[in-house]
């Protein structure tokens, strides 16, 4: 159990430095001011880490005081974590006037409902309810990261990479939590130390995921504004296509009227 | 564990399912605006359909059963329903096109009326579900001109919602300097 505990110790070390060399990434690249929450988010988490590393090696603490602190921490991480998702869902979305004003109230909805299906299992000791409540909150946000990309899958909106990295390693996190916490609580609990470990590495991918995107792509396409059409291309376009579509209805009509007859 | 709680497993799995799919690279390019003219030019085949209808009549061949060339008529219904799945190919190639055009006006436009959105994901839904109903009735050899009908059916309602869309970007576009731009690639930069 001690080298497991030892090799738990590494992975944490590990993920703390990655951690601080993404910050570093971003802050040097400049990337904060684009993904300001972003960048709050991965600074809660070395904060974080640095908390419970001295939270834990306190001694003369009581359990329950530590237990709370240390969920106290979880809860400002999870919600800096909700804000970089609302940044990043208005980066993909918000130019798309249109189609952002129905994406937020769909995406509304679905976190909205799986934080609600979360929360009513969340059963039994105030602990379990709050860590029951936590894993709502990360089904929540990732049904609202693939409803957003499904979205934009849809309706051919491109995604900039650095963008979709940080959703894809936000996601995978959230989902990656949900089953782990899920399988620790009703089957494994006796493993707790191997599904943290699970629960660290997991957060080590995403954590290689952004810290490789924040290197390999650049940040000033992501404050480019789009192309305007001018508005006489896109009155002939609305003009042509009324038309056309006009004249196919009728077509169409005619059709649906006309009694089969033999010939 | 209760099944509400087991079934958070099997869902965080879909979503992460769902996520590798929505990250793929899109299948087909969006429309550029000037290609829509080109498209809308384009021969509709939906104005095929009565004989389509037709030829796929029994009556249509009976009379070669009649005349005791059973075995011809066969062969030409077998011909007939191969022509008709090669109409319905075409048939949902136009209406797959009629969407992709409905999602360039949806991401061009202002404001988008979320029930019909909502309507027209439903109607894409029923319209691939019909039409592959259709396509096994057809290789069953049964009669599909019911099926048909509902298929147009759904194009004439698609082609309704388009209009509306447009005419409410058309009146946008009277008080609108500029529009955003038409999303050219679902994965720019990589």
């Amino acid at each position: 159990m001690s080298e497991f505990l030892s090799l738990l110790d590494i992975t944490w070390a590990g993920t703390t430095t990655l951690e601080f060399a993404l910050l570093a990434s971003l802050v040097w690249r400049k990337a904060c001011r684009t993904y300001p929450f972003f960048a709050l988010y991965v600074a809660s988490t070395i904060l974080q880490s640095a908390a419970l590393f001295v939270l834990y090696r306190k001694p003369g603490l009581a359990a329950p005081t530590v237990w709370t602190i240390a969920w106290g921490t979880q809860g400002v991480v999870t919600v800096t974590r909700s804000l970089a998702l609302i940044e990043l869902a208005r980066k993909v979305l918000a130019r798309y006037t249109g189609i952002w004003a129905l994406a937020r109230r769909i995406v509304l909805w679905v976190g909205a409902g799986v934080v609600a299906y979360g929360l009513a299992l969340s059963k039994g000791q105030y602990q379990w309810m709050v860590m029951g409540g936590v894993r709502g909150l990360e089904l929540a946000m990732a049904a609202v990261i693939v409803t957003m990309l499904l979205f934009a899958r849809y309706y051919r909106v491109p995604v900039k990479p650095f963008a979709r990295a940080i959703a894809v390693g936000l996601c995978l996190y959230s989902s990656f939590y949900v089953v782990d916490y899920t399988l620790l609580k009703h089957v494994l609990q006796r493993y707790a130390e191997f599904w943290n470990f699970l629960g660290i590495m997991t957060f080590l991918a995403s954590l290689l995921i952004w810290l490789h995107a924040s290197g390999r792509y650049s940040f000033q396409e992501e404050e480019s504004l789009p192309a305007a059409i001018s508005p006489e291309i896109y009155g002939a376009l609305s003009s042509e296509i009324n038309l056309r579509l006009y004249l196919l209805n009728r077509q169409l009509e005619r059709l649906m009227q006309m009694k089969e007859r033999r010939p | 564990m209760t099944l509400g709680v087991a079934l958070l497993i099997p869902f965080a799995v879909m979503l992460i399912g769902l996520l590798l799919w929505a990250t793929r690279p899109p299948q087909t390019i969006a429309l550029p605006g000037h290609d829509i003219f080109a498209l809308l030019s384009q021969q509709r085949h939906c104005v095929r359909l009565r004989f389509i209808l037709q030829a796929l009549q029994p009556e249509d061949t009976e009379y070669l059963k009649l005349g005791g060339n059973r075995a011809l008529m066969h062969a030409l219904r077998a011909d007939r329903r191969r022509i008709a799945l090669r109409y319905l190919d075409m048939l949902q190639a136009e209406f797959k096109t009629l969407i992709e055009i409905s999602r360039a006006l949806a991401v061009m436009a202002p404001e988008v009326v979320a029930i019909e959105e909502l309507q027209r994901w439903k109607l894409n839904l029923v319209f691939a579900m019909n039409c592959a109903i259709l396509r096994w009735r057809l290789r069953l050899g049964l009669r599909p001109a019911g099926g048909f009908v509902a298929i147009s059916r759904m194009a004439t309602g698609m082609a309704r919602h388009l209009e509306a869309a447009i005419s409410r970007i058309a009146e946008n576009a009277m008080t609108t300097p500029d529009f955003p731009e038409f999303p050219c690639n679902g994965h720019e930069g990589d």
